[in-house]
């Protein structure tokens, strides 16, 4: 099974050589979408023998995912990996993720923050964030309550279930409507414990703390199935 | 009253400015008759200020011209919510352009383009 690992970027080229490197011994190709960058991103997932996509102007993680699980699909992968540019992520959670899928155990599987495996670096602001987030979910958005992580970027599919899940959100609530569209199908589903790492620098780029009116707004605007 | 005068000149530039736009195509002939219809009522409104007392006390609102406040907040705020539904389509459209041109770049890579599944997986 030929697993593709996809990448959105935007301005991630201090971080994204090393994501590359490491995630390389876990999958058979990588997708790249530089989502506008006005550094090297692009030049940095060629140099890492990414399959580099570029967006003409930024659109979106929601946008760029959507896109590199396009052109995965494309590329003929049989499981798609959606991952973080800025090594948050801990590599190994690809086999953790990947594993349920390659043994016919689920379509989609989330890798949540919160199942055993402490978050390193994750402020206590930002779980109570999380917390009020899963309540949001789950009474406003119609996520199952059996979802653990409300916003996990580390998620994995089959190809399958890649064409089904529409997901059309470009900003951040493309989380939300993934869990949403997912936990409404008939797609079997489960989550899996990863480890996530916080640095400062990733703190700094990463959701604000407005960024959650922001999600309210598009899931209201631009709605989900 | 001149602000009638002024009033009814503003609605009547209002409603040739939606005819025009009609004629032009660009709104349709539902949207034309919703707006000429509330063109009509305002310049009603402008003409017979009592229209609105009738209303007012129908209504349960002290003034008739509290009626025409409130009605007036209550149709911007539809109208504002419609512009960004709208915009929010535009920026759906743009971002389903970028993606095109982004995944052209892929069939170009492979060195074909587009519609060519055969070659797909030989050409990665």
């Amino acid at each position: 099974m030929r697993v593709f690992a996809v990448i959105p970027a935007w301005n991630e080229a201090p971080r994204l050589g090393g994501v590359l490197e490491a995630i390389r011994p876990y999958v058979d190709g990588v997708v790249v979408v530089d989502d506008g960058s006005v550094d090297d991103t692009s030049s940095v997932a060629r140099a890492g023998g990414a399959i580099t996509l570029r967006h003409m102007m930024n659109r979106g993680q929601g946008a760029a995912l959507r896109t590199g699980t396009e052109a995965a699909l494309r590329l003929g992968a049989d499981i798609i990996v959606h991952v973080d540019a800025d090594g948050q992520h801990d590599p190994s959670m690809i086999k953790t993720l990947v594993d349920p899928i390659r043994e016919g155990e689920a379509d989609v599987v989330f890798g949540s923050r919160f199942l055993g495996i402490d978050p390193t670096g994750m402020p206590k602001i930002r779980r109570m964030y999380f917390w009020a987030a899963k309540l949001f979910n789950t009474y406003v958005v119609g996520i199952s309550r059996r979802v653990t992580d409300p916003q996990s970027g580390a998620r994995a599919m089959s190809a399958a279930a890649a064409k089904v899940i529409d997901f059309r959100q470009d900003f951040s609530a493309h989380c939300s409507e993934i869990l949403r569209l997912v936990t409404k199908s008939n797609l079997r589903w489960k989550e899996v414990p990863v480890h996530v790492r916080y640095t400062q620098e990733t703190l700094q780029k990463g959701q604000k703390f407005t960024e959650a009116f922001r999600i309210l707004w598009h899931l209201l605007i631009r709605g989900t199935k | 009253m001149p602000i009638q005068y002024f009033l009814l000149v503003a609605i009547a530039v209002a409603a040739f400015i939606v005819w025009k736009r009609f004629r032009e195509g660009v709104v349709g002939l539902r949207e034309g008759l919703l707006w000429s219809l509330i063109w009509i009522g305002a310049a009603v409104v402008v003409l017979l200020p009592d229209t609105t007392s009738v209303l007012a006390r129908f209504l349960g609102v002290g003034r008739g011209v509290d009626v025409v406040v409130y009605g007036g907040i209550v149709l911007l705020f539809f109208l504002v919510f419609k512009l960004f539904v709208h915009l929010d389509r535009l920026e759906a459209k743009m971002t389903d352009l970028v993606r095109q041109e982004a995944l052209r770049g892929l069939d170009e890579k492979k060195g074909c383009c587009g519609g060519c599944a055969k070659k797909e997986d030989s050409a990665v």
